[in-house]
């Protein structure tokens, strides 16, 4: 083929592929859609702080305070642990004078039963603060 | 306005950011990219629906890829250029080659028709003919002379080396010439 032919043939076709880049196909707003409703869906999750991670370069008291709120579940969950606190002591210092009470009846009043006194004299305590069971 | 019309930011960038969970990052590369992936899969497979259908399932390896995408080892646009390439080549091979008497015919009326009626019809019948040529011909094609990518890219994009696509490209444009050849005339074209 003479050179020439060679030339008309790719100025043809450098014709056509003109038109055809013109007319480049474009996508449809409903596969657009479709594609984001795919990006949204396997969308990696932000990275956030960890729950129970400190604060970077929290030296201070407000900083280990912060921590330690979030470690036992915020300030609901130290309300909670400082109930059970006044609780625990309550019975630890007052309750044992009667353990009937805590036992709800199951042992009748003569059935005998080994008791070990851990804390002697709290009886007179209970007493001298006028508490009746 | 396209999605990505205010976002000069790289496509590595919007895809780290995507990584990170930006959903204005993958508004931004939808936007940039899903044309690209549609473009190529019609001019490959000239058929709408399977066009889209390849485009969306690039985009989602996209984004499935995205965390642990690792910057500046390849082009994003590279990356999907293979991927679609790759998923229209697959298409191709299950269902049988498209006659090209089925492509759609210019209308009549040539002297009379204006400008954009010619160059529409140029471009319906070149699609037409790409689709009579083997499927690595093409590819080649479309990638150099309708997305205008550089040799080198293309060889990437193929997996082959560049003479292989020089080769590939000059043999698909000699067989595209042999199918346009006839129909110069009605397609606005002298004799010559």
């Amino acid at each position: 083929m003479a050179m020439a032919d060679l030339d008309r043939d790719d100025e043809l076709l450098e014709g056509f592929f003109r038109a055809a880049r013109e007319a480049r196909p474009a996508p449809s707003g409903a596969l657009m859609a479709r594609i984001l409703a795919d990006a949204e869906a396997g969308m990696p999750r932000p990275p956030g702080p960890h729950p129970l991670a400190r604060p970077a370069g929290g030296g201070g008291d407000g900083g280990v305070l912060s921590w330690l709120g979030a470690a036992f579940g915020g300030w609901r969950g130290i309300g909670g642990l400082a109930t059970a606190t006044v609780a625990g002591l309550w019975l630890g210092y007052a309750g044992l004078a009667d353990t009937s009470l805590l036992t709800g009846g199951l042992w009748s009043a003569g059935e005998a039963a080994a008791t070990v006194e851990l804390m002697p004299g709290v009886e007179v305590f209970a007493l001298a603060t006028g508490w009746e069971g | 306005m396209a999605l990505d019309a205010q976002d000069d930011r790289s496509d590595d960038t919007l895809l780290a950011l995507y990584g990170q969970g930006d959903r204005a990052a993958a508004r931004a590369l939808a936007g940039r990219l899903t044309p690209l992936a549609f473009r190529v899969a019609q001019r490959m497979l000239r058929d709408p629906a399977e066009a889209e259908d390849v485009a969306q399932e690039a985009m989602l390896r996209l984004w499935r890829a995205a965390p642990g995408w690792q910057a500046g080892t390849a082009k994003v646009s590279t990356w999907l250029y293979r991927v679609v390439v790759n998923l229209s080549t697959d298409r191709l091979r299950r269902r049988r080659s498209v006659p090209l008497e089925a492509a759609p015919e210019p209308e009549d009326g040539r002297p009379g028709a204006d400008e954009g009626l010619v160059e529409a019809d140029r471009a319906a019948a070149l699609e037409a003919a790409l689709q009579t040529l083997p499927e690595r011909q093409r590819e080649a094609v479309v990638l150099r002379h309708l997305e205008g990518l550089a040799n080198p890219e293309i060889a990437e994009i193929m997996g082959v080396g560049v003479e292989a696509v020089e080769s590939l490209t000059a043999r698909g444009k000699r067989g595209l010439m042999q199918v346009l050849a006839g129909r110069r005339a009605e397609l606005g074209y002298g004799d010559g």
